[in-house]
């Protein structure tokens, strides 16, 4: 990644500061650098800069077999691990052409809205901290951890559990586990009116969030947004719909969109989104059979049959693509992935020049990078 | 396939270092608390009651050697309240703090971690004072000493008790304004002179935010005292005898609510240190004991704008005496003693604000107090000087 630095001072300009925001700025989330100007507290022009934590995935995965490509994906947005293995899984699936029993696609279903809520808690949190609340950052850890207990209780890791895989999930759930994400969820039904009082609704929020970060119908789609971001803008765009994977055909939910696409919006969409997660998770605990084999019939080597196949879902923040290209051997050809956060950080130029640098924060958490998967 | 073993539960439990939290020792904390909040009743006896009624009972302050002698043990004695008190709502801060987010704060020097901040204070006596070769040498290091100075003179002009105070000056408010002022220069000199561009940043905030915010609180502060009929603290507090000003200058309360806690640069206004945005604002190339007199005047004033505030508007020393002469030096324990309960209630309302709120923006901000806050406080001012007119006329 070689580039401009920094932005060129316009020459007889002197009213404008130039700022280098990252990669070590606090509300960066990670390592982001945008090279900024500044007119007083208003922003002129702004430059993105991403690659600090570029740790060449695509590359490494070309010389990993299929099985040990998993704990990579793992690793790209590492806020909601569990979510990114399932598009590598699904289009090697494919490829295999294995049959997935339909426990193992519940289970599934189950823990990917489970990582959904745990990633838009973090979200939340780190969100209300850049807006200047230490509050709701404490609250929503705490409330993640039980996500992650439940995780590590079936899948002995935490964050980047590594328990998808080809065929369904590598082992049974925990005998527990059905009950514990029940009470997981009547306990979050409780919080959830909390974080309603202390964000959407408090009048300070709405006063930094409101018509903040304006973001058109035509120029989120025309950037290649995704996820919560496209859906404030009005955009009724969700994998989960629009290319049901796993169960998803099989149980309700709704969309939320708003036509505004300011910060607000984007926070209303994902506390939604929230509520629909719980909603999914739900029907699944009652759709789930409750016997029955957790993983397809795999061959031991996974060798799938030469061609190619894109798969997508619709993690926490967005499309994540997965495009796999088999030649016939235990090792992938090539594979591409294609992450919603790389796309949303795009709109940085866009949203930023003309907000105050206040704005440009409270804008930066509302598109909610990780950047695991910005760089890969 | 073979199934691993399944993790039922943890095989190694946490380390619980210190202090465990399922196993909390509150009538620990407590006591320490008990003997926090006594130490400072007794600095505060100390500095405004035994020393100054000493001195003005003997009479040893007529002459300019006693003078002296008075001027430089208040001012020790008034240094070390500074100190208590910003040791003590240090720790009191972050326990609370704690207590709202639902964890335990800090738990490991002393009971129950009381003894924290101490060690913070001896952790940043010790580091190396380090300064930037970019920075302005002179103002860098006065910066820190106007803003700590600023705070520390305001400690002059409270009466706590009637006859308890160290200096009674009969311009009190005017005082209190003058010499609060005096901190915006040391933040705003702090912030520009160290060659940061974070910390332009945050002396532009922070002289466009103290500046505002001083204009509402010294018209909230006339109209107290257009309304008491004197600037003396003593006089006002006197004029509440009956009805505290609260009631009647609610207005007046309100604007001195918001622009004090704008003042204090706490949560929703405490945008020239806003980590997040503009990492530490004015004081980003500060460390050790320059760092810590910015971070003790900011909680010297956290004690001293509630104090003003009680003063002003809650009857300062006012409670039942049960018989006692309030002249009598038991009354002016017990009367000092009520004062300080009042602050500490205020004190815990600023800090609920703290936990509580995000942050405004820089322009919201402005808006509040030119749009907002000096309206009202101009309305505030007309009912004080109506009141006023109809008492007299009654």
């Amino acid at each position: 990644m070689r580039g401009p630095t920094t932005i060129a001072p316009v020459p007889g300009r002197t009213d404008e500061m130039i700022i280098n925001m990252g990669p070590q700025h606090p509300a960066t989330h990670g390592v982001l650098k945008v090279v900024i100007g500044l007119d007083g507290e208003r922003i002129t022009r702004a430059v993105p800069h991403i690659g600090f934590l570029h740790r060449n995935h695509e590359k490494i995965e070309e010389a990993r077999t299929y099985v040990q490509i998993i704990s990579y994906t793992d690793r790209m947005d590492y806020v909601s691990g569990l979510q990114n293995e399932l598009p590598f899984i699904l289009a090697v699936e494919d490829l295999l052409g294995v049959e997935v029993p339909k426990r193992a696609q519940y289970i599934r279903v189950i823990f990917f809205e489970l990582f959904r809520i745990a990633s838009h808690l973090v979200w939340l949190g780190t969100g209300m901290l850049d807006l200047g609340a230490i509050t709701p950052f404490l609250y929503t850890f705490r409330d993640r951890e039980k996500i992650l207990e439940i995780t590590e209780k079936t899948a002995g890791a935490r964050m980047l559990p590594n328990y998808f895989t080809f065929g369904g999930v590598r082992r049974d759930v925990h005998p527990d586990f059905f009950k514990d994400v029940a009470a997981f969820l009547d306990f979050f039904e409780t919080r959830l009116p909390d974080y309603y009082a202390l964000v959407l609704d408090s009048p300070v929020f709405q006063a930094r969030a409101v018509g903040v970060g304006v973001l058109s119908k035509e120029r989120a789609i025309a950037r290649g947004a995704s996820g919560p971001v496209i859906r404030a803008s009005g955009v009724a765009y969700d994998v989960r719909k629009a290319e049901p994977y796993d169960a998803y055909d099989e149980l309700e939910f709704e969309i939320p969109t708003r036509p505004e696409g300011d910060v607000y919006a984007r926070f209303w969409v994902r506390f939604r989104e929230m509520e629909e997660s719980v909603k999914i998770i739900r029907q699944a605990l009652e759709k789930v059979p409750k016997t029955g084999p957790y993983k397809g019939k795999v061959p031991p080597r996974v060798k799938p049959k030469p061609g190619a196949r894109y798969r997508a879902v619709e993690i926490a923040r967005g499309h994540l693509g997965t495009y796999v290209v088999s030649d016939g051997s235990e090792y992938p050809h090539r594979i591409k992935h294609r992450s919603p956060s790389f796309a949303n950080l795009q709109l940085i130029p866009d949203l930023f020049v003309g907000a105050r640098f206040a704005d440009a924060i409270a804008i930066l958490s509302s598109l909610d990078p990780v950047f695991g998967e910005v760089d890969r | 396939m073979s199934r691993m073993p399944l993790p039922t539960e943890r095989l190694v439990q946490p380390k619980l270092v210190g202090y465990d939290p399922t196993r909390p020792k509150p009538w620990l904390e407590r006591i320490a608390y008990a003997l926090f909040f006594s130490a400072l009743w007794v600095m505060v006896v100390l500095a405004y009651g035994v020393v100054p009624t000493l001195f003005r009972h003997f009479g040893w302050m007529k002459t300019p050697l006693g003078f002296a002698v008075f001027a430089a043990i208040e001012a020790v004695l008034a240094f070390l309240l500074a100190a208590v008190v910003a040791l003590i709502l240090i720790v009191v801060l972050r326990k609370y703090l704690g207590k709202v987010q639902e964890r335990v704060g800090p738990m490991h020097y002393g009971p129950a971690g009381v003894f924290q901040t101490v060690f913070d204070a001896l952790k940043l006596l010790g580091k190396e004072d380090f300064a930037p070769k970019r920075v302005d040498w002179l103002i860098f290091r006065l910066a820190p000493a106007i803003v700590f100075v600023s705070a520390f003179l305001l400690m002059v002009a409270i009466p706590v008790a009637p006859g308890w105070l160290i200096a009674d000056l009969d311009v009190g408010l005017l005082y209190i304004v003058a010499v609060s002022t005096l901190g915006a220069y040391g933040v705003v000199l702090g912030g520009l002179s160290q060659g940061n561009k974070w910390g332009l940043l945050g002396a532009f905030r922070a002289g466009a935010q103290l500046v505002s915010y001083e204009v509402p609180l010294a018209i909230a502060l006339l109209s107290v005292g257009v309304f008491a009929g004197s600037l003396r603290f003593t006089d006002i507090v006197e004029h509440q005898y009956g009805l505290w000003h609260v009631v009647p200058l609610f207005l007046s309360f309100i604007v001195y609510l918001v622009a004090s806690i704008a003042e204090l640069k706490a949560t929703p206004f405490d945008l020239p240190e806003a980590e997040s945005e503009i990492v530490a604002g004015y004081n980003t190339e500060y460390s050790g004991m320059s760092f810590a007199f910015f971070f003790l005047a900011e909680f010297v004033e956290l004690f001293l704008l509630p104090g003003f505030m009680v003063l002003l508007f809650f009857g300062g020393w006012h409670g039942p005496l049960f018989g006692l002469d309030p002249q009598s030096f038991a009354a002016g324990l017990l009367q000092s003693l009520y004062f300080l309960i009042k602050v500490a209630v205020w004190v815990w309302i600023f800090l609920w604000i703290r936990a509580t709120l995000p942050r405004f923006r820089d322009d919201q901000l402005m808006d509040l107090a030119w749009k907002g806050l000096l309206p009202l406080s101009l309305v505030g001012l007309l009912v004080a000087a109506l009141l006023r007119m109809f008492l007299e006329v009654v």
